[in-house]
Formats: C-alpha cells, structure tokens, sequence
C-alpha cells in the first residue's frame, strides 16, 4: 500500500508540474504583455526606456528559460510571487482576499440548486405526466437552454425597471460580516447559478426515481401497507439519489465555470472576477499561482479518492 | 454629417428597457421551445419570431409615430448646438489669442477662474482603473495616475479651458515672460504641503511645510536630469524633454526665474500639463525606489484634495485639503471616491442605476444611450474626445516607401470616416497633422473636407490614390503587412482592425496585397526610436498640451523627438522655428496652417494622422462637472479643471435614493 501511495503522490506532482509548465508558457505565447497592459490606452505614449525599465523590475528581461526556472524554483518554497499589476500585493493575498468571495457564493449556489431540483425532481416523478410534471419539466428545459449570463440580465432588467431592491456591486460585505445585505447582492447569482445547475440534476432524480419506483421491492414496501411517504422518502429517494450524487460532482464544476461568468457581472471580488482581470492584465504570477493551486486542489481530492478505493479494494492497488 | 446621421439610426433603432425584457423573456421562451421540441417546422420559427403581444403593441406603434418628429427635433437641435459650438470656439479662439497677446505683453498676470455657482459638500464617486503603474506622477504615461493625483497635486498653471489652453494661476500666482526665453514665475504665498492624511504621516513626509521655490527647482532638476535620489537615471520620466529646454535656473525669495535654451512661446501653456505635477522632495526621495507597490502614504501634495485611501482593485479616496489655498471658494466637494473598474457593463450599468457610482461611460454607446432613454428626467449626456489619436504609419524613410508617391497615396486611401463609422459607431471626427482636439491650431472641420486624404468625396481620393499607387509601381512590392498594435486589437469591439485595413488598402488599389498583422507595443515603440519601423495603425503618442507647435516641431521638425521618418525640409523647419517664437496667436497659427497643409499634400510625409474618437458620458442631474459646453466635456485630462469647480446639487431630485460608498476620512 506504501508502494501505491508513494507512486500516486509522485504522479500527482508530475500533473502539477505539467500544468504549472503549461500555463507559464502559455501566457508568454498570448499576445500582449504586462508592461503595456499596465498602462492601457496610453501604452502608445509610454518610451521604450520605460517599458524597457517596467520589463526589468518585472524579470520580464530576462530569457524565458531563465523565469521558468525562478519560478518553479519559487514554487517549491510555497512562493507564488508578487501580483505584476498590483506590485504592492503577493500573489497568495491576491488569493486569500478573493477566495472567500467565490466559496460563498459556491455554496449559495449549491445549496439553492439543489434545494430545488430534490424537491422538483421528486414531484415530477410522483406525478408523472400530470400537470405538475409538464411544468417543471418545461421550467427545467428553460433552464437548460437559458445561459446563466442570460438568467442573470434578465433578473437585473427586472430589479432595476421595477426598483426591487439594491443589488450592490461596491460595498459588498461577506456573508459572515452581514448575512442580510450580503443576501440582497448575492439573490441574483445565486438564482441564476443554481438555476442553471439544477436542470439536469432534476431531470436525472426524476428518472432515477421513476425507475425505482418501478421496482419490485417499493412494490412490496407498498404491499406491505407502508405509508406512500415512507416509501418513496426512505425507499425510493435513498436509492435513487446514489446516481445523482455521483452527478453532483460534474454539477459542481459546472457551477465554478459559471461563476466567472456571474462574479464578473455582478463585480464580486471572487477569484473568478481575478483570474479574468488577471488575464486582461497579463499578471503572470497570479494567473500562474490560482491555475497551479486548482490543480493542487483537484488532483489530490481526485488522488485521495483514489488512496480510498485502494483501501476499500485491493484490486485497484494490485493493478 | 455622419454623427447626425449616426445618432438618429441609433434612436430609431434602440429598445427600450421594457421592449427589451418583452424581447428577451420571448427569446429565452423560443430557446426553451427549441430545446423541447427539437428542430422545429418553419411554421414553428415563424411563431417565435412573431411580433410582440397586443398588450406591448400600442406602446411601441406610439414610439414609431413619435419617430420623425424626435428626429427633427435632434436634428434642430444639433443643428443649434453646432452653431453654439461654432460661435464657441471663435471664442474660445479669442481668448486663446487674448492669452497670447497676455504673454505678449511680457507680464502675465493669472486669470481667475470662471465663476461657478456651485453648492458645498457632497462626496462625487466615480470609476477607476484597476492598475496603477506608479505613484510618482512624474514617472508615469498611465491617465488613471493623472485621474487621482490630479485632484491631489498641484501645477504651476492650470488650463482653464483645456481645450484652447487657456491658463490661470495655480503654484506660481503669476508669471513674467520678459522675453520669449526667460519665465518669471512668482510662487503663490500661503501654499503648504498636506498637514493630514496617510501621506503626511510618513515618516519621510515634512507635512504642513510651505511650498518654496526650492521644491520648484528640485522637481524641474529631478525630470529635466531624469535621476533618482540616489543617483541612478531613470528612464521613465515622461516630461525630461519639456523641461530640458530649461538651461539654467535663478531663485530669489518668493520666485524663480526659467533661463530656456531657446525662445518658445508654448513653454508656459506646458506647464499646464496634467503629468508637470509637483511631488513634495523629502517623501519623494524616501519613497521613489518602491513607487510602483500603490500605497497611499507614498503621496504628498499641495491640491484641494489629500489622498486617504489608494488600494488598486479595491477603492481610492481623496478628502477635501482643510488647508487649502483656495479655501473657501474652492473646492466645492468634501470628497471624491474612486472604485474598482467595473469588467463587465452589467456591473456597471447596476451601480449607475441604482446610483452607487454618479457618471457612467461605455465604449458601446448604445448601451449609454438606452439607460438615458429610461432615465431621461434623471440624468443627462455629454460626449468628449479620446486624446489617444488614432494614425496610419508608413515608413517613408526608407525603402520602398521613400517614394513619396506611394506615401501619398496611402494618405489618400485612408478612409478616416470609414473608420470611425466602422470602428467607433460614427463617433469620431477627422484630425488633420494637428488633432480636431486641440481646437485652436487645427484645421476646422469645415475645411478639412476639401482636402486630400480628408476629402468627403471620397472617390477623388481614391482615384488620385491609385494613380499614384500606378505610377509608383506599388503593384509590384509583393506583400504588405501593416502592423496593428496587439492592445488595440485585443479589444473584442476591434478585433477585426486588421483585417479592416487591409481589405480597405486592398479595396482602394484593386489588390491583394495588403495583410493585416498584430504587434506589441513592446516592438512598435523601439522600432519606432530606431525609426526601423513597419506600416502601422492605431494609437500614437498623446496630444500633451492644446499647444500644437511644440509637437508638430516635435514630428516634423529635423532632429524631433518624434520625427521618426528622419523629415528633414527648409521650409517646415524655418516656419515652425518661427511660429514657436511667435507671441502673436493668429500669425503664429498662419504658420503652423502652412506648414500643415505642406505636409498634407505630401502625404503627412508617412505620419498619417486618421482622427481622435468620441465617447459618450451620462451622468445624474445633481452631478455637475465643469464642461466647455452644455453637452460637451472636455477632450484634454481635465482633472484640475474638475478638481476646482466639479459639485453636487443636494436640493435636485435626481439625488433621492443615492447610494454612495463613504470615503475613509482623513
């Protein structure tokens, strides 16, 4: 099991390193470069002394090779480097003021998605083919077709023609500083994320559940004159949500691709709003150092998943 | 006129907030059904793409009739506005010659600013860049620098009018100009340096200390010999060159007097540059080897405004000097508040309408249109020029373009109104050698029209054009890759400028040859020094000063600073010798007129300058910036300007439901 432990963690750091080496080459093939971006409209007044000068204090002078090298070098010490388009901050404050923003929403997103499409998912499939069923089925087809950027304006356009209430787009306290003005700027996202992401999870529950439903065993659970709640809540649900779990983990994903999109709409100072502005900026060091830790995060979540199967069956460590 | 024409399409054709929910929810209604139903039968797609229900009918056959009528009005209207504007600059023209013939009279004495009648208090909240390269004002290109630290700093002189440069007193109170090479500048008494706030709290700082002529001297010698404190040279002082034409200079109590290299009549209209702000030596010196980590403690001036907080990407402030000099009279705002730029529109357009920011701009001028069109009683528009000029560059120095024949005729075959139609929604005007901005030394846009390459029959141009793309062999040079700078093309609303301005060469000559290519600035501008540069389109070097001789001498003069394409001519160099020592405005501007229309007819010599665009600005009722006319801002940085005379109305009633973020007090 060492053996197996030890070959996974060496695999996973080679992951790393391809990642991180692939994005930091990357950004030096795009067009543009962070001394001229820096200064926007008025690159084109700027001398080329004070480019040249700006390229210097950002190591931009010397040979890529040279960079990479500091970098992964850097990398090693847990050093992301300093933030090129805001000299004064480090790449992990950059992260650390950026991340509460993103996990919060995250959640709010999940929780409201989900809260809707189990419920949803449930009462179409009680009520197949009734009216119930056909309305949330069609509401979940919107959904699908629906864009959450489109979800999002649309909702805007209707606060603000009808003055509902404020969205904040500036003084944007965290949840825990005030959970009721936080609310009010966080509605909009979170709807429309968790729109979005309920969809499919709410089409799968539904037909997990009819399947289910039609086995032999709820059949006896109702032939034995158990209460139709008992069950389809212990049953049927408990059955029928393993796959939509499984399914959960895609979902959730696809709710922090959205979140680039919304935090940017809604100028939340999440590390979706910072990676785009990032990359407008050409900020190497923060583009860098949020990619490399993505990928830390997802390749060991998926490498201690993996160290589990181990343990739970020993087929997987022997292959 | 092509912006008339422009506008009144665009009111014809925008949607209101409603209509666009209508238009919107039965989109995302038609999607959802394509979904479920699948490829749906041509009857199906004629059913989505039906008309708006009975209900929102009426309202809109109401706004089609009203159509005609509401473009005559507009129509009347700019109409009127141009004839204002007209009757403006005539004016503004005087004033500029009255100032001249001021400093021909040998003491200048500093005008007082207009009168506003303005209201006290208010906090005025505004968008901000996200980057800021430097905090030392003198060692930086960046406007958003300016933006902040204009309100914050002070100049010797201050435009009044930025777009004809008329100028008051600011540090200096007045000037002498005893000859075209010698300034006077007598230093306002009772000016001290920031007593409050993170700036004078360092360390470094000598807070509260009068303004002398010694922080004259040493801000001139520090950008006139380019070095820091401890020594080293810096390449990065933008206006090294403005203030090496000061040779020498004499302090005496309570003035210091400017020995310049040569006579030059402009010399104190550059004063009133936004980058000749003046840094306070002592906090300077301590902090200009970290001046590119922004912090608010690195600033000290002597402006109506100190910087309390500066913290790029998340909110900058600056509160009301309770020792300024202009006290009581000015400033009129307690404070101004500088957020994060917004990336998205969306988020922008929210902070506007739910007034958590006072003014908004966009570069798709519908979207500032259609919030005015739900807005209208509560806010109002005005449109100003962008001082990045826009030009086509051609190598005339070397081969095969030192034909002039071949540069000429891609003066002619620049289609500038094309351009700003394709580029810039129409919003835009034509600049000749000198920029339609800088009002009182360009050729009126009335007369430009007639003139090659600016020709509004444009076919002429493009006859002549080609005939001498004929005659020059220009067929015969294989491809031709014209570089656009890879900022500009990054924008998704410009993208496609390279490929524009091949097809539009290729067009004009009934070829192929043309190829459009990106670059970065990184390149363009050192092949520019080297002037080993290729053909290029987009944005050149700012407009400085509304003063136009000192930049024409600059780009056209033998030896210029700018003068890429190694111009060497008699006659431009003796004319705009001659016109840069002139004190009198209307013989001087006979001059630069000539020396303008020489180098059109020779195709700007490979200069091309195409035109400076426009950009609409709404903002509330109750905000009141200071504009050079009633739906005009000011095309120049005119952050002074606002600095002493921006307020807000607290008894209009746009102001109810305000939202505004506080500023951190001092």
């Amino acid at each position: 099991m060492q053996a197996y432990i030890i070959r996974r963690v060496a695999g996973a750091l080679f992951v790393i390193f391809l990642v991180g080496t692939f994005i930091f080459f990357m950004m030096r093939v795009l067009p543009g470069d962070p001394a001229s971006a820096a200064l926007g409209l008025d690159a084109g007044s700027a001398s080329a002394e004070s480019i040249e000068a700006r390229k210097a204090e950002l190591g931009l002078d010397k040979p890529v090779i040279e960079q990479y090298g500091d970098w992964l070098w850097a990398i090693v010490q847990l050093d992301l480097g300093q933030s090129f388009a805001i000299r004064a901050n480090s790449v992990w404050y950059e992260i650390g003021r950026s991340l509460p923003y993103s996990i919060e929403l995250g959640i709010l997103i999940i929780i409201f998605g989900f809260s809707i499409a189990i419920p949803v998912g449930l009462i179409a499939a009680i009520w197949q083919d009734k009216w119930p069923d056909y309305v949330f089925r069609t509401l979940a087809i919107l959904a699908l077709a629906a864009p959450v950027f489109w979800t999002a304006a649309i909702m805007t356009l209707g606060v603000l023609e009808w003055d509902l209430f404020t969205i904040e787009v500036i003084q944007q306290p965290h949840f825990w500083e005030d959970p009721g003005a936080a609310m009010t700027w966080y509605l909009i996202p979170m709807i429309a994320g968790g729109f979005a992401g309920t969809a499919a999870t709410m089409r799968l529950l539904r037909s997990q559940m009819l399947e289910v439903l039609r086995q032999d065993y709820v059949r006896t659970a109702r032939a034995k004159g158990l209460r139709e709640g008992i069950v389809i809540v212990r049953h049927a649900l408990r059955n029928a949500l393993l796959p939509v779990l499984t399914v959960m983990g895609v979902t959730v994903a696809t709710i922090i691709g959205s979140q680039v999109v919304l935090e940017n709409m809604f100028n939340i100072p999440g590390i979706g709003n910072k990676v785009l502005s990032s990359f407008f900026n050409r900020d190497y060091p923060v583009i860098q150092g949020v990619v490399v830790l993505i990928s830390v995060f997802v390749v060991f979540t998926n490498l201690f998943v993996d160290i589990l199967y181990g343990f739970i069956d020993p087929r997987v460590r022997l292959a | 006129m092509s912006e008339r024409n422009y506008w009144q399409r665009m009111r014809r054709q925008r949607l209101s907030r409603r209509a666009l929910l209508g238009a919107s929810a039965r989109a995302g209604v038609g999607a959802a059904g394509l979904a479920l139903v699948g490829c749906g039968s041509g009857d199906d797609d004629q059913q989505q793409a039906a008309p708006a229900p009975a209900t929102s009918a009426a309202p809109q056959q109401q706004q089609q009739q009203d159509q005609p009528a509401a473009a005559q009005q507009v129509q009347q209207q700019q109409q009127q506005e141009q004839a204002a504007a007209q009757q403006a600059q005539q004016q503004e023209q005087q004033e500029a010659a009255a100032q001249q013939e001021e400093q021909a009279s040998a003491v200048g004495e500093a005008e007082e600013p207009a009168a506003i009648m303005g209201k006290y208090g208010g906090s005025i909240i505004e968008q901000s860049a996200n980057v800021y390269e430097t905090s030392d004002s003198q060692r930086t290109v960046a406007s958003p620098v300016l933006q902040v630290l204009g309100r914050v700093q002070s100049k010797l002189v201050r435009f009044t009018n930025p777009n004809t440069g008329t100028i008051t007193g600011d540090l200096a109170e007045s000037w002498e100009t005893p000859d075209g090479a010698t300034v006077v500048l007598n230093i306002r008494p009772g000016v001290n340096w920031h007593n409050a706030g993170p700036g004078a709290a360092h360390p470094s700082a000598a807070a509260g200390r009068p303004f002398t002529e010694g922080d004259v001297h040493w801000n001139i010698s520090r950008q006139k010999d380019k070095l820091l404190a401890d020594g080293t040279e810096s390449g990065d002082f933008g206006r090294s060159s403005y203030w090496g034409a000061v040779t020498t200079m004499d302090l005496s109590d309570g003035s210091i007097r400017l020995n310049l290299a040569n006579p030059d009549a402009t010399f104190v209209g550059g004063l009133a540059n936004e980058f000749n702000l003046f840094n306070q030596p002592e906090l300077t010196s301590a902090t200009e080897s970290t001046a590119t980590e922004i912090s608010p403690d690195k600033v000290i001036g002597t402006g109506p405004f100190i910087l309390t907080r500066w913290d790029p990407g998340e909110g900058i402030s600056a509160v009301k000097n309770p020792d300024f000099y202009g006290l009581p009279d000015a400033p009129f705002l307690d404070s101004y508040v500088w957020v994060q730029t917004f990336q998205d529109p969306n988020a922008y357009r929210i902070a506007f309408e739910q007034k958590q920011v006072d003014s908004m701009t966009d570069p798709d001028p519908s979207t500032i249109l259609a919030i005015h069109d739900s807005l209208q009683d509560e806010t109002y528009l005005t449109y100003q020029g962008v001082a990045n000029t826009v030009a086509i560059f051609t190598p005339s120095n070397k081969e095969p373009w030192n034909d002039l024949r071949l540069t000429r005729a891609i003066d002619l075959a620049t289609d500038r109104r094309q351009l700003i139609q394709q580029l810039h929604n129409g919003l835009g005007k034509v600049s000749g050698p000198v920029s339609w901005m800088q009002e009182a030394w360009a050729i009126p846009q009335e007369e430009i029209g007639d003139i090659g390459g600016y020709r509004t029959d444009k076919e002429a141009d493009i006859t002549e054009a080609r005939q001498l793309w004929d005659a020059a062999g220009g067929s015969e040079l294989g491809q031709i890759d014209w570089v656009t700078s890879e900022l500009w093309a990054s924008r998704a609303a410009w993208s496609a400028t390279p490929g524009i301005i091949a097809t539009m060469f290729n067009e004009a000559f009934g070829t192929d040859q043309f190829n459009g290519i990106t670059k970065p600035y990184l390149e363009i501008i050192p092949s520019w020094i080297a002037k080993d540069f290729d053909p290029f389109f987009s944005w050149i070097p700012n407009i400085e000063i509304p003063d136009a001789r000192a930049e024409m001498i600059g780009a056209f003069g033998t030896g210029g600073g700018s003068n890429y394409w190694e111009i060497s001519d008699d006659f431009i160099d003796t004319t705009l010798a001659s016109a840069l020592e002139d004190l009198d405005y209307d013989s001087a501007y006979a001059k630069l007129r000539s020396v303008q229309d020489y180098v059109m007819e020779r195709g700007q010599f490979g200069r091309s300058i195409c035109y400076n665009y426009i950009f609409p600005a709404i903002r509330y009722n109750y905000n009141h910036p200071v504009l050079s006319s009633p739906t005009e801002g000011w095309n120049f940085l005119a952050n002074s300007v606002q600095a002493f005379g921006q307020w807000i109305d607290p008894d209009d009633p746009s102001i109810e439901g305000r939202n505004p973020p506080p500023p951190v007090p001092l």
